[in-house]
Parts: C-alpha cells; structure tokens; sequence
C-alpha cells in the first residue's frame, strides 16, 4: 500500500515538473495553410507526400505557416474533424488529396464558407456523385492515362523484350486509367519503336489497400519468379513492397525493375553497395506537388480559381515522367519527350477507359 | 463486491495517470509543453458541445467492443475478433438499409437486429471450434477477422457500390442512419447518433446478466474454473460458444453503430481499429460493464481532441499517435498494476503468517 502511494507520489512529482515549463511565445502571424492526410503516413512517396511537399515549397518561396493533420480513420466524420480542427487553428486554407474527401469537402465548403479547399484527384458531392464544386473549392484532376501512357513507351524502350506487370492498389478511377494508359503506352511502344513487350492478364492485380506492404512485396515476387521483368506499381504503400521486392532481388543480381507512380520515386528504389542504383526505371508522375503549390501561390495573388474544375494533363505539363532518369538512354528520353509533344498537341490521343484493356 | 469495485477503480486511475505521465515525458522529449499538449488535447474532446457530442459518437462503438472483449473475458476468452465482428454487423445492417424502404422505427430495429445476428454468428463460430475441438478462440478469431475483411471487400462492390465508386457502398439514405436530426442539431452538428443510446443500454442489460442471473454466474463460473464448473454441472462447451456469441453480437452492434451511425456507408479494405481498441477499453476497466463506459468515453476523448492538439501545437501527427499509443498501452496495463498490488498484499499475509508461526506450506 505505502509502496503504491509512493509511487504515486514519485509519478506526480514527475509530471509536476514536467507540465512546469512555460508555453513558448507566440510567433508572427503569417498566412496559414493546413493539410489533412489521406490513408496511409506523409512520407508515402506518393499521394500524401507529394501534396505535403508541394506545400513546403510554397511554404519557403511565400514565408507560410504549414501544419498537416492525420485522421483517426477514413470516414467522413474523422475526415471533417480534422477540417474543423485545422480551421479553429486559424488554417483557413486546406488542402485534402484523394477521392475519399469528395463528400467531406461538400460538406465542409457549406460548413467553413470563410475557409478555402483544395480537392485533388476529386469533386465534392453529397454520397449521390452530381459535383458540387463550391466558390471556395478548386478541384483538380489528373490525366493518369497519360502519364501511364508516356512510362509504358519509356520502360517498354528500355527493356524491348519480355514481360511486364501491374500492380494497383484499390480498383478505383485514377489507378484504373494509369494501368489503361500503360498499356496503351506498350502497344504504342510495340508498335512504333519495334519493342516486343508482352502483358499477361495474370500479371495486371489491384492489391485492393493502399497501405500493405507485405503484400505488395509477395505479389512482386510471384510475378518476377513467373519471369516478369518490370512491374508498374501505382499502389501507394504496396508499391512500396513492391519496389523492396525489386531491390532485394537487384541485390542479388537479379533482374527486376519498377516503374513508380504519382512522384519521382527513383529514390525509394536505390540500392547497391555504393547506393549508386536504383530499380526505378522511371516514373508515372503526375504533378500533385505542383497543383497544390499553384493553388496556394494564386490565393496568394488573389486569383484563387474558387468553384472551378481543373484538368491537369500533358497540355499543362501537369503529368509526365521525371527530368531526370538514371536509368533510360538519352535516347529514350528524348523519344518520350516526343511523344509527349504529341499529347500536348492533341495529335496522340490516350483512351481514358478500359476498351478491351486487361481489367 | 463494493470495495472490491473501487479498488479496480483505483488501479485503473492510476494506470491513467502512468500513461499520461509516460505521455507528458514524450511530449517533454520532442520539446513541447505537457500543460500546453494536454490543455488541447482535452478541450479537443470538450470544448464545445458539438465536440462532447462527436467524443461520444467516437466512444459509441468502443463501447460495444470493449463489452463484446470483456464479457468474453468474463468466461476466460478472449475474443480478439471483434473487428471481424464489427464489419458483419456492418454489413448486415448496410445491406438491410440499403435494400429495404421501410419506416425508420422498423427499419432501425430489423436493421439492429441483424448486425445482433450477423455478429453473433461470428462470435459463434470461434466459440464453437473452441468446445467441440480445442481450437484456440485467439486464432481462430484472428481468422475470422480476415474472412470478414475479404466477405465485405467482396460483398460491397458486388452488391451495394454506388455508381461510380468501387470501394465503398452507398450512402444510406437518412432513413436507414442511426443519426436523427433532434439529435444532431442538439449536439450542433455532432456525429452523435441513437448508437450511445443503445450502448447505455446494452451496459445495463450486460451488467444484469453477469450479476443478477444464474447465466452469468454459470460462464463466470466456467471462467474461474472450467473443471470446477464442469464438475458441478455446468456444460462447459455450451456456455462457451454462448459466451461468444453474445460478444459477438455485442461486437455487431458495434459495427452497426459504426457503420449506420458514425460512418454512413461501408467502406472495403479496412478492418476497424474500434475491434482492436476494444481491448484496450477492457483491460482498462477490469472487465466491468460500467468500467467499459468510462474507458470509451476517456479513450473518446483521446481520439477526438488528438486532431486539435497537433493543430494548435507543434506536435506532429507521428508523435501525437505515439503519444495516444503510450496513453493507451499504459492505461491497459492496470493488470501490472493489480499484479504488484496483489503481490504486496501476499508479502504481507506471508510475513504475518511467518511471524505467528502457522508457515506458509511449499512457501513460493
């Protein structure tokens, strides 16, 4: 009993002289812009990530002041307690990425109209998909056809024979078109540059989450072991594992590419006893850091697109692959970059739908 | 019984106090102010109306799953399904709202019904691999979570998806959502939902079963000691299967408040965290139904206010999990805490028995 209260007592003690320091001074107050996470951490190299970083970047060129916040869970309620929380903070622009905000920003645009949004890769609705884009929203899309088209011409280029793979995450819209593009990408590459790259239905999986890497890591392996080269992971986290898979295999010696989606993830794939390699054969990108920087600099400068839907597709260099990629010829580089002409001028027109796609 | 409640009390207080203590330390260590961390972190949960109502929209379903692990427990179980119990109750519930255009009172009811029924079979099914054939309840609970996680991944697209979207049902018209609009507008918007009200009274009905009836006495009984129980006439393997079937059930509703009250469709791809959470609540409150109340409410306030602290202090979202993970282990620990009470307690009896010269028999 006396050993309890004294434990108590040392507990007390402790947490009085913790909670004793003064609170810091408030800093100035600068223009505040806040974020709230989709499923999965910040540093996902991939959707969450590239929004953070493109507010960072505003953050250093516009002197702001950031904060990101993490749900509890991935419903509406959690989601939206977030934006209330954000907004009692005096962050009264807020920028959500991916789908699952569609119904939270129509619900939050009504409820905060003092505070601004920005949606990407959705459009607030009320659970019934008629878009209701509010005069304090700016909802912005991507081409990820596009963008899946111009990886699937490079990678096919680069490997010119063999089998390739994809691995998505959930079967939804924006991961379904980068898998619908890729393989328009191949045809095309197949057809034009004289490469023979094949896709066999069994190699084009949706994991189904975002977030397991172990089980990306176990699709990869099925697929390299059944002899496929490449795989295009657009899966967040589980392209994750699946770029682990690839790494440990090139550590072995053996072959095995990736090709990352939404960001440059040339990084994530480096390997090699110099670190000098990296299993990213080059990137679907679409540029989420750029959109979320150029909403934030026209509320800036007072032209915040407010109400409007936004396209961002080859013609706004809003997609594309990375400046640099290691591992393509120069050659190859530049016969995207062609390619990439084509789509800017209309004359190369991807289908956004699955046509007789595989899945 | 009295003193043996609050003494349960005490340990769980203090078990709170330690992980908010462990909590602070974090706080202090990643160079922010404990006070200024905590003042957030609990007007975040209380500040306002609107915010008690959604700490008790959060603390809804840990209610049910913090019952649904504690009444197993009750019986020596432990049910660490009622995730996978959660999502069929879920779905029951969705897949009757989304179907039938009943009035609301019945529609609720059938609906609530179900996610009993669906759950329950859940709980059921652990519990009867553990009578008839020894299987341990953890794993085959665990696989039963799985199985659940895979039956909604293919149920909802299969048969409630919405035009457009493949990964989540549609929504529920209002007629089929535990949310009232009295309620709401009381509590200013909250996600405050008949679920709370359901759960008050699911605690009631739980307590009075475990104290005041011959079936509750039965499945403590098997709990403390399956062949004693046995022994006097119990039937051990039926009290089993029924002890898991009520936790699922409990867990069903669970689900159903989740996902026909706080959430207002289904989505794939997730296994609630509410499933898992629940045993924490239940270690928290050494199994007691009124325990389990409190323990949700507080961890209610936890999930709710964390948002808040991260925005109005510099505390990441990273550590502010960690911080609400310690919270947590820490407050779950209050087992630990018992242990070294019932160890003093034993010294002591030991030393006195030692003193008046009875001995201690094999001594320890």
């Amino acid at each position: 009993m006396k050993k309890l209260f004294l434990g108590i007592l040392v507990v007390s003690m402790l947490a009085a002289t913790l909670l004793g320091c003064t609170p810091k001074p408030a800093p100035v107050v600068k223009y505040k812009v806040g974020m709230v996470t989709d499923a999965g951490t910040i540093d996902d190299k991939s959707f969450n990530q590239g929004t953070w970083e493109g507010i960072q970047k505003a953050a250093t060129d516009m002197d702001l002041d950031i904060k990101y916040l993490k749900p509890a869970g991935t419903t509406e309620a959690h989601y939206i307690t977030e934006i209330d929380n954000l907004v009692a903070a005096g962050y009264k622009f807020i920028v959500t990425p991916g789908f699952k905000f569609e119904t939270t920003i129509f619900a939050a645009q009504t409820k905060h109209k003092d505070s601004k949004f920005v949606l990407i890769d959705g459009s607030p609705h009320a659970g019934d998909w008629t878009s209701v884009v509010g005069n304090n929203t700016v909802s912005i899309f991507f081409a990820e056809h596009e963008s899946g088209f111009l990886a699937g011409v490079a990678a096919a280029q680069q490997i010119k024979t063999g089998e390739f793979g994809f691995i998505g995450g959930m079967e939804i819209p924006p991961v379904q078109k980068f898998n619908w593009g890729f393989q328009q990408g191949i045809a095309y590459a197949n057809k034009n540059f004289g490469t023979s790259i094949t896709m066999k239905e069994e190699n084009v999986i949706y994991e189904g989450s975002f977030e397991r890497i172990e089980a990306g890591q176990q699709l990869a392996a099925t697929m390299y072991d059944n002899g496929v080269k490449a795989i295009f992971a657009a899966a967040g986290g589980v392209g994750i594992g699946v770029i682990q898979e690839a790494v440990a295999r090139a550590e072995a010696g053996k072959e095995a590419w990736v090709i990352g989606v939404d960001v440059d993830q040339y990084a994530a794939g480096i390997y090699g006893t110099k670190q000098d390699k990296s299993v990213i054969l080059t990137s679907a990108m679409k540029y989420i850091d750029q959109a979320a920087y150029d909403m934030i600099k026209a509320e800036k400068a007072g032209t915040f697109p407010g109400g409007k839907t936004l396209t961002f597709d080859a013609k706004n260099n809003g997609i594309g692959i990375p400046k640099t990629n290691p591992n393509l010829s120069a050659e190859i580089q530049a016969s995207v970059a062609t390619v990439f002409a084509k789509l800017k001028d209309g004359s190369l027109v991807v289908a956004a739908v699955q046509g007789d796609l595989i899945k | 019984m009295r003193i043996k409640l609050s003494k349960d009390s005490i340990l769980s207080l203090v078990a709170v106090i330690l992980g908010l203590t462990a909590g602070a330390i974090l706080m202090r260590l990643t160079g922010n102010s404990p006070i200024e961390g905590y003042r957030y972190l609990f007007s975040g949960g209380a500040m306002n109306i609107e915010r008690i109502g959604n700490t008790l929209a959060t603390a809804t379903p840990l209610i049910f799953t913090g019952l649904a692990v504690a009444f197993a427990f009750k019986t020596g179980l432990f049910n660490i399904g009622a995730s996978g119990q959660m999502l069929m109750g879920g779905l029951g519930a969705t897949a009757v709202g989304l179907t039938l255009a009943w009035p609301k009172p019945i529609l609720l009811t059938v609906m609530m019904l179900v996610a009993l029924f669906a759950g329950g079979l859940w709980g059921a099914i652990p519990g009867w691999l553990k009578a008839k054939f020894n299987v341990h309840e953890v794993v085959a609970s665990i696989m039963m979570n799985w199985i659940a996680f895979w039956t909604v991944y293919y149920a909802v697209p299969a048969y409630f998806k919405g035009p457009f979207l493949e990964t989540e049902s549609r929504r529920l018209p209002s007629s089929a959502s535990l949310k009232v609009p009295w309620l709401t507008n009381l509590f200013q918007g909250s996600y405050i939902n008949l679920g709370i009200f359901i759960a008050i009274a699911t605690i009631i009905i739980i307590a009075f079963i475990l104290d005041r009836t011959t079936l509750g006495y039965e499945l403590k009984a098997v709990g403390h000691n399956k062949h004693a129980a046995q022994a006097s006439g119990i039937n051990v393997n039926q009290r089993i299967v029924l002890s898991m079937a009520i936790a699922g059930a409990l867990a069903g509703l669970g689900g159903a408040s989740f996902y026909v009250g706080f959430a207002s469709n289904m989505q794939i791809g997730v296994l609630p965290s509410q499933g898992f959470d629940g045993m924490a609540v239940a270690l928290l409150a050494a199994n007691s139904p009124w325990g389990v109340f409190s323990g949700s409410i507080f961890f209610g306030i936890l999930h709710t206010g964390k948002g808040f602290m991260n925005a109005m202090t510099n505390i990441p979202p990273e550590i502010a999990d960690t911080i609400i993970a310690t919270i947590i282990y820490f407050a779950a620990t209050s087992v630990l805490v018992e242990r070294l009470w019932v160890r003093l307690k034993k010294k002591k009896i030991l030393r006195f028995l030692e003193k008046s010269d009875v001995g201690a028999g094999g001594g320890e």
